[in-house]
């Protein structure tokens, strides 16, 4: 007999409990979500390795330190990576501390960004880079970048966009390209797109998977703890440094954040990363309408609850004209189906 | 033969290679990495490239992770991968040949 690779059920406790056991044994931490367990075990069912995936990520890889060397590593990364491709991804993006980082260089795996604990690689040797490439060439003057996910675009997103025009030669705009909502992203991006018509140069990008994403910033997406949120910022953060070099990007323009936690705390994270790869990171204060901070979250509930006209002077009329006509019912109605409308 | 779909054959255990296809435009990309490289990188390349030929591929985005596999072993995993790309997998496997 030998060893023994198997999947791990989500809700299989003895066996996860042997999971927790072993990464925290290699001091990693768990993360709270993830969708695919396996595990190497030997004659006695003890766990040799571990490993998971969430989305198109592989993470929350761990060997037994008695049993390094034997090349379960790469059992256990052929085995994710089938899986993986079995889902339809065949992009995949993998998470290791950066001891272990040496090992998926030998895996065909290719690092992206690095921050103090955590390093970040994916299977494509020129994917980052051709990513970058379809961005465009910079343009000349001084350039800024704004990110937004524009659940829907309101007076506020225009009011950031525009300050923005008005102070930089060029803007990047990114939109989160990641499905997340009720608000699908061909609607988000058409609303921006409408909204920012008459600012010329203003320039739409989708964020892709290298900006906050399910792969760079899962906790951007699903609940988690304070300390998980500050690493997948910092690591957003870093690999935005890279696309603020390849842009000459020198400003990103974000909106003050009262309300949505992980946003604040993102906020939080620019300001005192981003000066240092220098790019100054501009904090507006929210627009505010008749004393009432303009906030996409209060739109989705307003529409939510049937009150569209009580936020009617929150949205451009681009936004509002949409939200009237009949298209947008299937998104109204995946709006009110919604049990929590708001960014945690 | 097209390729349709991305696909994958082999592995990453030692002596093996981990061969992956997806649709390209219009050329063959190959990516290639090994533990071998410096020795046996160009021979590793050519055995692809000459796999692929035989099989009629002319546009693909090809990843190769070798393991320091053996000719045999890297055009078995090339074919066995451009095969389950098209779904000829399941059927009369036309080891050594083009699907016609």
């Amino acid at each position: 007999m030998g060893n023994t690779l198997c999947s791990i059920s989500q809700q299989d406790r003895f066996l996860q409990g042997k999971v927790d056991a072993l990464l925290t044994g290699s001091g990693i931490r768990r993360d709270a979500h993830l969708d695919y367990t396996c595990g190497i075990f030997d004659d006695d069912w003890n766990l040799l390795a571990t490993g998971s995936c969430f989305h198109n990520t592989i993470r929350c890889l761990a060997v037994a330190a008695d049993h390094q060397g034997e090349g379960l590593l790469n059992e256990i990364v052929t085995h994710l990576s089938e899986v993986q491709l079995s889902r339809g991804n065949s992009r995949i993006f993998l998470y290791t501390k950066p001891q272990s980082a040496k090992f998926f260089l030998d895996l065909g795996y290719y690092e992206i960004a690095r921050v103090q604990d955590l390093v970040f690689l994916e299977n494509r040797r020129t994917g980052f880079s051709d990513w970058l490439t379809s961005l465009g060439l910079p343009k000349t003057g001084v350039s800024a970048a704004i990110v937004m996910n524009a659940n829907p675009f309101t007076r506020g997103h225009r009011h950031l966009v525009e300050r923005a025009a008005a102070e930089n030669d060029a803007v990047h705009l990114f939109l989160l390209s990641e499905e997340a909502g009720p608000i699908p992203f061909a609607v988000r991006k058409q609303l921006v797109a409408r909204g920012i018509e008459d600012l010329k140069n203003v320039i739409l990008h989708e964020s892709g998977p290298y900006i906050i994403s399910a792969a760079t910033f899962p906790s951007y997406f699903l609940r988690d703890d304070d300390a998980a949120i500050r690493a997948h910022a910092s690591l957003d953060l870093a690999i935005f440094s890279r696309i603020a070099n390849a842009l000459s990007i020198t400003r990103r323009y974000v909106g003050e954040e009262p309300k949505s936690r992980v946003t604040s705390l993102y906020n939080e994270r620019m300001q005192s990363l981003l000066p240092a790869c220098g790019v100054e990171c501009i904090v507006l204060p929210r627009l505010t309408d008749g004393g009432q901070i303009i906030s996409a979250s209060t739109v989705r509930q307003a529409i939510h609850d049937g009150r569209l006209d009580d936020v009617a002077a929150f949205l451009p009329a681009s936004t509002l004209d949409f939200f009237r006509s009949p298209e947008a019912a299937p998104v109204i109605a995946a709006i009110r189906a919604e049990r929590d409308v708001i960014h945690y | 033969m097209e390729i349709l779909k991305p696909a994958a054959a082999g592995t990453l255990e030692s002596s093996d290679a981990q061969v992956t296809v997806e649709p390209g435009d219009g050329k063959i990309e190959l990516s290639l990495s090994s533990s071998v490289m410096n020795q046996y990188g160009r021979q590793i390349r050519d055995t692809v490239l000459e796999t692929l030929d035989r099989l009629g591929v002319t546009s693909a985005k090809v990843s190769v992770v070798d393991k320091g596999a053996l000719d045999c072993t890297l055009k078995a995993r090339v074919e066995c991968a451009v095969f389950r790309s098209m779904d000829a997998s399941d059927k009369n496997i036309p080891w050594g040949g083009a699907v016609r």
